[in-house]
């Protein structure tokens, strides 16, 4: 299958009142039609930065990056962002926050697509909901839902299920699988709990410290759904955090 | 149990107030028959003025009801200009930082002359209901630019991001985060400046032609030294200033329930 996403050289510096700072330093890295790309790293390397860039919203200092062959641009591709901070417009019920993405995509707002989506993260019946007045969990289900009924062409996650309690996360992590098992939407998620990474992801990308460069893009050869007890899910967590660990030399 | 509790609170709050506005009346009336002035009249004579301007009118026939009509009119249009150059100038200063670099000496030092002070001047450059809203205008402007920048400035980053991703372009930014984002302060500036521009009512209506507005009318019998009627006139002005005020508050819960819930 022909890769949907390429990103080849990828450098960012930023300019600030101390000088330049390095934060992605020629990572390159691709990825199939339809797959699954966790990418994990030591806190403060560069995710966030990457993520920014792979969708459009910041320029790349140096380098080139292809979906589907041209460079990202969210006015002509459809990406659905899922942001680790609230993002739900707080001023809109459930309803229209999940119909916010295809207003602003001009493809014409539907209701129909709307619920469908509303039902397929679990929110019947919460439709006029406000954010304020649902969980935090609920909330990132909205915004998944919101993202998913632009019907984008990548699915691109920054660590949203970092906040919420390990239960809530847990079934969250399900749900996101099984979504993306109906959908089969190319999907990348940031994360830094690796745990996390192995359970959803057929590929794991570790970066390194900053600046970021891909250390390792293992393969997760496991089927869904995956058991966290099993030995083999197990070898592959203590491999990654091997991996991390070595670019934080203090955690020991 | 809570609303028992809170309609409770607020009946007593009620009766409070009205015992408060009951001793404040006794005194008023004490005084006036200590001091015993033609110059200080009781709240009966003012009560009595009142009646007598609401119904049959003042010296020239105009009723209380028809000077605060046309009192409102020009305060109304005041504002209408105030809020058509104030909000658009105020998304602007706040999205683009240089226009606001380039705004804010200028606009600064101009917010510190009080409404009165352009009077002289616009007696001069400016007449009949051109006058009054400029006046007014003054007095509304400000609050509303102000408001309308600091509701911009406070817009969430990620909120925005969110809008680009899905392709937004800076009108539909605009449209659907920031302006959405920023209308309860669009709303408290509006508030405010409808409150200050109603205060310059006589202000703006110190000069002019026609002996109309409830400006004139405080203006009219203070030359009479008629000081009931002078007293009917600031009351009327204090009242319909509260009234206003209040109604756009309570326009601003029903609007922004979601912003209320969440900051108490
Ligand atoms: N606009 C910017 N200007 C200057 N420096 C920046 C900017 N954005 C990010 N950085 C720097 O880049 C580095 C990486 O930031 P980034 O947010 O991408 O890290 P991260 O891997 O997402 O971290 P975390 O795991 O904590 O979310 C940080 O050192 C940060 O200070
Ligand atoms: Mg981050």
């Amino acid at each position: 299958m022909a890769a949907m996403f390429t990103v080849e050289h990828l450098k960012k510096s930023f300019e600030t009142e101390n000088g330049t700072i390095d934060v992605i330093d020629d990572l390159s890295l691709s990825l199939e039609e339809g797959r699954f790309l966790c990418i994990v790293g030591p806190s403060g390397c560069g995710k966030t930065t990457l993520l920014r860039i792979l969708c459009g919203l910041d320029p790349p200092t140096s380098g080139t990056i292809l979906i589907n062959g041209s460079p990202p641009d969210p006015r002509k591709q459809k990406f659905g962002v899922i942001f680790q901070e609230e993002s739900l417009l707080p001023w809109r019920n459930v309803f229209n926050n999940v119909k916010f993405g295809q207003e602003i995509n001009k493809i014409g707002a539907s209701d129909e697509i709307a619920k469908k989506y509303i039902n397929l993260v679990g929110l019947e019946g919460f439709e006029n909901y406000f954010p304020h007045q649902i969980s935090g969990g609920m909330k990132k289900r909205v915004a998944i839902a919101r993202a998913l009924a632009v019907d984008p062409d990548i699915i691109m996650m920054d660590e949203p299920f970092a906040d919420l309690d390990a239960q809530t996360r847990w079934i969250l992590q399900k749900e996101l699988l099984s979504i993306w098992s109906q959908l089969k939407k190319t999907a990348i998620f940031i994360t830094h709990n690796v745990e996390e990474a192995v359970f959803l992801g057929q590929y794991v990308a570790v970066l390194s410290k900053r600046p970021a460069k891909l250390k390792t893009l293992i393969n997760i050869d496991l089927p869904y759904p995956r058991s966290r007890l099993a030995a083999p899910f197990i070898s592959y967590r203590e491999k990654i955090i091997d991996l991390l660990r070595e670019e934080i030399p203090s955690i020991s | 149990m809570s609303t028992v509790r809170s309609y409770l609170r607020s009946a007593k709050s009620i009766v409070i107030g009205l015992a408060s506005i009951a001793t404040f009346l006794i005194l008023w009336e004490a005084v006036t028959r200590v001091v015993n002035s033609p110059f200080l009249p009781g709240p009966y004579s003012v009560f009595l003025a009142f009646i007598q301007i609401s119904t049959v009118g003042d010296i020239d026939g105009y009723s209380l009801g028809w000077h605060s009509a046309v009192s409102l009119y020009r305060v109304l249009l005041g504002f209408l200009a105030g809020a058509v150059t104030g909000i658009p100038l105020g998304l602007f200063m706040g999205i683009k930082l240089t226009v606001k670099d380039v705004a804010t000496p200028i606009i600064e030092p101009i917010r510190f002359i009080p409404p009165i002070a352009w009077i002289p001047l616009s007696i001069v450059l400016l007449s009949g209901l051109t006058r009054f809203t400029f006046l007014i205008w003054v007095g509304v402007f400000f609050p509303v630019l102000l408001n309308t920048i600091a509701g911009v400035r406070r817009t969430s980053i990620t909120l925005v991001n969110v809008a680009r991703t899905f392709g937004a372009d800076n009108n539909a930014v605009l449209r659907h985060i920031i302006f959405p984002s920023a209308l309860p302060e669009i709303m408290t500036g509006l508030r405010v400046g409808l409150g200050i521009g109603w205060m310059c009512i006589v202000a703006a209506e110190m000069i002019g032609g026609d002996p109309v507005g409830l400006g004139r009318l405080i203006l009219k019998y203070a030359n009479f030294l008629q000081i009931d009627v002078v007293i009917v006139g600031m009351v009327t002005i204090g009242l319909i200033g509260l009234a206003m005020n209040y109604a756009i508050l309570l326009l601003e819960k029903r609007m922004f329930r979601w912003r209320v819930e969440v900051t108490t």
